[in-house]
């Protein structure tokens, strides 16, 4: 961790307790990030920049609050500690506020999540731009007459954080990634012109596919938007490609915090232990992976990290409970948040899975939309695919689904055996049966 | 409150100063760059479970420092106002730059006259929190004594300020003071086995004097009535339909449908469904669409854009003739017209970007009843949670939070937590009646864009849409 910013984190905690806090949490942070963005066969942006941030949860006369500021001078950081601490105690007490018990912290050392790549400076801008060149040419090429536009990018990070609590811990992060993208939009017979994306991500540059096949694949999914209609609206079977699907498994998690659980807007409350989705979908957390999108040693609150399943054969297994509401429920906190998800596979890939399911919907993407915790009520837009007699057909769009979270994933009857790769949720392609579309 | 020197009389960034980071970033050529200075304190007091214990502050400080050449953005940005930290970042957006010879450093700078859209009493750094604690507990009170069977109520106050400065390599140079500022109110409440939430909030660009007894008792009240009429409400069923817009918040339909799609940018790289539309019909007469940066006290209110060019009231459709994209200084010069006071950021951290400010469909000519009336089945939605587009395909889509359905021309039973979707071009040639009722939003709508969340306004009179495909059951 750099030094000063670890100095200014030791100070902001010593003077905290100086000033009368009882207990102290502190985060420091920096990240260093380029953006170089190519348009049209010129570069069209070129970002760079280190970011240095602190923050400071103070428990003081059985009060809370959590700040955060870039103002980072010594003097500067004593006096918003000054200033946040009288604030802090004009507010009311809260009995469940103070730092977690230091049992629940763990090592936060010796297990290697190889989440830096060492040759992250040796990353020149040479080789950036090579590189999407690379993916826009391709994108180009693949995409052909219809193209419009072509944008391709690469944005690289590196950054550190280091936490420390005034009662024992101290946890250090840091990871890298490199990320190349490429969009394409299209022109469609009648105007509107289309547009998609392709990007990979990861931790380490080697593990990154060449960039020309970004763009390939960029431009062969615009190019596949093209001539996009509504079809009748109706129950249907949808298969849900594996990188969209996140955002399902999302409305189903948001209900599990503890937050929502100790606010009654949770749908799952009482649920543990029972079926909230068919039996083929068993979701663990797992902050151990090496490379992870999402990996980690300590949680937000420095807790632990260890593998948790979710849900078990379609059972609900554990909450998110976080250290804060755990208290006010008197439940035992796993974690307040997720780090990666990770599904059980089944067998096919998404082509057989497409041909199993015969006659129905693929969809490749959702539209905004939203879900209500409360009820588990959703709705969201879609676009995708009719599938006819097992094969993908023209391209849809304008559509909505709508159900309850529980029907949707009851009705869960196939997974695939092809996880996404370029997210922290590791989502295989899922078909669902007796889905409610709505079109024309 | 407007104050040009801030930044020279809190952190020593004076004229030579500028004049000396301006012709660093401007040493390898360009056509020209800018320096944007902000310095913004956010507070959050929230009450939760009947106490308001839980407090919050943010502050930043940093410069953002942009090189443009053609269409090109050199950009970066330094947390210290350190001329050496400075100069650090203006090379690095220097690089951008190449052949020309190197610009020349503004010979002098001249402070820009702004406007005063956001007059406040005190600024939020002055108002103790003793002021704003009685407010959260009133709703929190009144809330619960509204209905037994309210079982939950959230509130947060959020208020803050920001000091910009702009500065760019014509020795333009314009200050603002943006305060900023929302009350939010959340219920959850429980009839038999059945459990709703649903949430009311007001704000703007406002000063504590806004915050009456009434104006907190106006959110308890709506944001219960909201949560009670969902154990009435059904979903309605899929398909195909018109949809009647109450006014006020469902201007969310002109920022999807399409804000966006006007924004220069996307129709500078031809990428938007209204690229290569300027001056043809897209709507009936009767429809005239604006994004005005002027409206008092509003989310969507600036002095001077983030490129600190000055804002306008710009019309984007006038009576179903397309007239303009929303322009930031790059497009502006793109297309050789005027900045139209579009170009905003998120932050210092941030590059400008055309956004919109608080745009809004003018009163047409129908009554709001005759609206509803002319439906035989269909919706009326009322609220919405929030919304999304694609620009090049035109769909859009905006979540109600609630509404009615229509049934041979009278409102009967509430709706709840369905997704409308449409093709924005398409939408807005349907739109077949416009009422007489112009309402803005209060509410705390945020955009965002390419990462960047910016706030903005939106208003309506009562719309009807003759089709859009509402998400519903059976």
């Amino acid at each position: 961790m750099d030094k000063r910013l670890a100095e200014l984190a030791e100070l902001t905690v010593d003077h905290a307790l100086k000033q009368g806090a009882r207990e102290v949490a502190v985060g420091v942070s920096r990240a260093r990030f380029v953006d170089l963005k190519r348009r049209e066969g010129k570069t069209e942006k070129l970002q760079a920049s280190t970011s240095r941030g602190l923050s400071v949860a103070l428990y003081v006369d059985g009060r809370f609050s959590s700040n955060a500021t870039s103002l980072l001078e010594p003097d500067a950081l004593r006096d918003f500690v000054d200033q946040t601490l009288a604030m802090t105690r004009k507010l009311a007490p809260d009995p469940y506020r103070y730092l977690p018990d230091p049992g629940l912290y763990g090592p936060t050392t010796g297990v290697e999540l190889d989440l830096v790549d060492p040759g992250y400076d040796a990353l020149d801008m040479d080789e950036r731009q090579r590189r999407v060149v690379a993916a826009e040419d391709a994108a180009r090429r693949e995409g052909g007459e219809p193209v419009i536009s072509v944008t391709a990018e690469m944005v690289t990070q590196s950054s550190e954080s280091l936490q420390i609590h005034s009662n024992g811990f101290r946890g250090e992060h840091a990871a890298t990634s490199f990320m190349v993208g490429t969009t394409v939009t299209v022109q469609d017979a009648d105007d509107r012109r289309p547009e998609d994306r392709h990007w990979t991500v990861a931790r380490h540059l080697t593990d990154l596919p060449p960039a020309a096949g970004v763009g390939r694949e960029a431009a062969r999914r615009a190019l596949s938007r093209m001539g996009s209609r509504k079809v009748q609206s109706g129950e249907m079977t949808m298969v849900v490609e594996n990188r969209a699907g996140s955002r399902l498994l999302g409305a189903l998690l948001e209900p599990l915090s503890a937050a929502s659980l100790q606010q009654q807007r949770s749908c799952f409350e009482g649920k543990l232990g029972e079926q909230v989705a068919s039996e083929l979908l068993t979701v663990v957390d797992d902050p151990l992976l090496p490379r992870g999108l999402g990996s980690r040693l300590y949680d937000g609150e420095g807790l632990a990290a260890r593998r948790m399943p979710v849900v078990e054969r379609g059972r609900l297994r554990t909450y998110f409970i976080d250290v804060y509401y755990g208290r006010k429920l008197e439940m035992a906190p796993t974690t307040g948040g997720a780090s990666n998800l990770v599904i059980e596979l089944g067998d096919d890939d998404a082509d057989g899975l497409v041909a199993r399911a015969g006659q129905g919907i693929l969809v490749t993407g959702f539209l905004g939309g939203n879900s209500n915790p409360a009820t588990g009520d959703f709705s969201f837009g879609v676009r995708g695919f009719v599938i006819n007699d097992g094969r993908v057909g023209h391209a849809v769009g304008e559509m909505n689904i709508t159900a309850s979270l529980t029907s949707l994933w009851k009705g869960l009857v196939a997974v695939g055996n092809d996880p996404y790769p370029y997210g922290s949720v590791r989502m295989p392609t899922l078909v669902f049966e007796g889905v409610q579309f709505s079109g024309v | 409150m407007a104050n040009p020197s801030y930044f020279e009389s809190h952190f020593g960034v004076d004229d030579n100063v500028l004049r000396r980071t301006i012709a660093t970033a401007m040493e390898r050529g360009g056509d020209f760059c800018d320096l944007f200075f902000q310095q913004r304190t956010s507070n959050m007091i929230a009450l939760e479970d009947n106490e308001v214990n839980r407090g919050l502050r943010v502050v930043s400080l940093g410069v953002g420092i942009r090189v443009v050449q053609d269409d090109a953005t050199g950009f970066a940005f330094s947390e210290e106002l350190s001329e050496a930290s400075m100069r650090e970042a203006a090379t690095v957006a220097a690089a951008i730059a190449s052949g020309g010879g190197p610009g020349a450093a503004p010979a002098a700078i001249r402070v820009t006259p702004t406007r005063d859209l956001y007059p406040i009493r005190t600024g939020w750094a002055d108002v103790p929190l003793e002021q704003k604690l009685p407010l959260l507990e009133r709703i929190n009170n009144r809330a619960f004594a509204a209905d037994s069977r309210v079982r939950k109520v959230r509130v947060r106050f959020s208020d803050g300020e920001s000091h910009v400065l702009v500065v760019d390599s014509d020795g333009r140079k314009a200050y603002d003071h943006r305060p900023m500022s929302v009350l939010f109110a959340q219920c959850v409440a429980q009839d038999g086995d059945r459990r709703e939430e649903n949430y009311h909030n007001i704000g703007g660009r406002v000063g504590i004097e806004l915050y009456t007894d009434a104006l907190a008792d106006e959110i308890a009240d709506e944001a219960v009535r909201r949560t009670l009429l969902l154990f009435e409400a059904v979903r309605p069923s899929a398909g195909e339909m018109p949809v009647v817009l109450a006014a006020g918040s469902s201007g969310i339909l002109l920022h999807e449908a399409i804000g966006h799609g006007m924004e220069a940018d996307f129709n500078r790289k031809g990428t938007s469904i209204y690229a290569d539309r300027i001056s043809k019909p897209i709507a009936e007469p009767f429809v005239s669409i604006v994004d005005d940066g002027t409206v008092p006290s509003s989310r969507g209110a600036i002095n001077i854009d983030d490129e600190g060019n000055p804002v306008q009231r710009t019309v984007l459709v006038d009576s179903g003739i397309l007239r303009t994209y929303m322009h930031d200084r790059i497009s502006a010069r793109h297309y050789g017209v005027e900045p139209t006071g579009n170009g905003r950021r998120e932050s210092f951290r941030h590059a400008p970007l055309p956004r919109m400010r608080a745009t809004y469909m003018e009163a047409g000519p129908h009554e709001r009843e005759e609206i509803i009336r002319s439906v035989d089945r269909g919706i009326y939605a009322v609220s919405f949670t929030n919304g999304q587009v694609q620009i090049g395909a035109g769909d859009f889509t905006f979540y109600i939070k609630t509404g009615y359905l229509i049934e041979q021309g009278k409102l009967t039973a509430p709706i709840k937590d369905v997704n409308l979707i449409g093709n924005g071009p398409e939408v807005l040639r349907n739109v077949c009646m416009v009422g007489n009722d112009p309402e803005m939003d209060r509410g705390g709508w945020t955009c965002g864009k390419a990462g960047q969340s910016v706030p903005v306004s939106l208003g309506m009179p009562t719309v009807k849409v003759s089709a859009i495909t509402v998400g519903g059951l059976g």
